[in-house]
């Protein structure tokens, strides 16, 4: 099956991926291709700033939807710095964490207040 | 009525106190004048701050006169057009050392990104930085933005800047008139945080109040630049303060309340270290 391109760029409409709205524009599309088997190269030409935000909406919450090797065979990115795969690697390192441990927070607080 | 007088106004903590103790002592008011003197000093970055307690009085509908302000700091909150928000003219600003004072609404990002861009990284006044400076700068800004648009309830978003060009230094300051980080993380977890439980928690990596979509990693970040970059950041919502710098973590408590939270951040602009990190990241490894 051909690869489809989203260019991250165009779809936001900005150089700066800042808001989490404009990252769920991004996880919307990338949704739709994955339910569908698409191979998908995420195009980030022409960004120049990332918010954790942004990303968290568009890349984060897909390993809600679909499970890691899905994700890891199917997506492939290009033109994103070093430092922005830096902060990319985080995001889904977090949310594969949040998913495997949805009570992590919750407890997080607990040992807050010491119970 | 008594009117009240603002004292060397920096990024401090007494500072900080001053400006809770103007907000509790004239909150309850109602259709009266609240008159306010600003002496010896005022950051210009901290116009953020005062916006939104003023706006939080003004709710009672009362008139916010300034009965004396100090020529120096009139001349830099004019620059800035703070004070066009009171009833004085906006002045031009040659030495262009201040970050225009804005009142934003939440809807208002992307007039932000353009404000961001214009105020701060295509000024030629702006100090020499690397461009990856300005690029860590930029995200930790916009970070803290989406997190004030994303968490605080507010209705508006206080921005305000200044640069030092003899200390290196920039220091910008967001503000909102939300909920505060106590409220918003007890109201998510059904908890009973104090105020400085509730920053310190929030800035941990991974911890977020967002629901079903991962998140917390900004102030992380900002966290872990600050550590690079020699700078400071400071927290102020609700009753508790916390300040981050190569210091640590110092965290205090306020007599009475911010109506909201300040987010201040200082960045070192003579810093040129190299903020690639040694271990490469390969494409493959992701996701």
């Amino acid at each position: 099956m051909k690869e489809i391109t989203i260019k991250i760029f165009n779809t936001v409409g900005s150089s700066s991926c800042v808001a989490a709205d404009d990252g769920q524009k991004v996880f919307d599309l990338i949704k739709e291709g994955l339910r569908k088997g698409q191979k998908i190269l995420l195009s980030f030409q022409n960004v120049e700033f990332i918010t954790t935000a942004f990303l968290n909406t568009a890349i984060g919450q897909l390993y809600r939807d679909f499970d890691e090797n899905t994700i890891k065979n199917s997506l492939r990115v290009e033109h994103l710095s070093n430092d922005d795969m830096v902060r990319f690697k985080r995001v889904t390192d977090t949310a594969k964490l949040y998913y495997k441990n949805p009570e992590k927070l919750e407890n997080s607080i607990k040992e807050v207040l010491g119970e | 009525m008594r009117g009240v007088t603002l004292n060397n106004i920096k990024s401090t903590y007494d500072s900080y106190q001053q400006l809770i103790s103007l907000y509790n002592e004239k909150k309850g008011l109602l259709l009266e004048t609240i008159d306010i003197s600003l002496d010896q000093w005022f950051d210009a970055n901290l116009c953020s701050a005062f916006g939104g307690i003023l706006d939080s009085l003004q709710f009672g509908l009362n008139d916010i006169n300034f009965n004396y302000i100090k020529p120096e700091i009139k001349t830099i909150i004019q620059k800035n057009g703070f004070l066009s928000h009171y009833g004085f003219e906006k002045i031009i600003d040659i030495n262009r050392t201040t970050v225009e004072y804005l009142k934003l609404k939440k809807s208002d990002g992307r007039y932000f990104q353009q404000y961001v861009f214009s105020e701060l990284l295509n000024r030629q006044e702006l100090p020499e930085m690397t461009a990856e400076l300005k690029k860590k700068i930029t995200e930790s800004i916009y970070e803290m933005f989406v997190n004030a648009q994303t968490h605080s309830e507010t209705d508006f978003i206080y921005t305000a800047g200044q640069f030092f060009p003899n200390r290196h230094r920039i220091e910008f300051t967001i503000t909102d008139t939300g909920i505060g980080f106590k409220n918003c993380i007890n109201k998510r977890f059904k908890s009973n945080l104090s105020s400085v439980q509730a920053i310190k928690w929030a800035v941990a990596d991974g911890n977020s109040t967002k629901q079903g979509i991962p998140g917390g990693i900004g102030l992380a970040i900002l966290k872990e630049f600050i550590v690079m970059n020699h700078g400071k950041f400071q927290i102020v919502s609700n009753d508790g303060f916390y300040q981050f710098d190569l210091s640590g973590e110092t965290t205090r408590l306020f007599n009475g309340s911010f109506p909201g939270t300040v987010i201040n951040m200082q960045f070192c602009t003579d810093d040129e270290s190299s903020y690639s990190l040694s271990n490469e990241i390969i494409p493959e490894d992701l996701f």
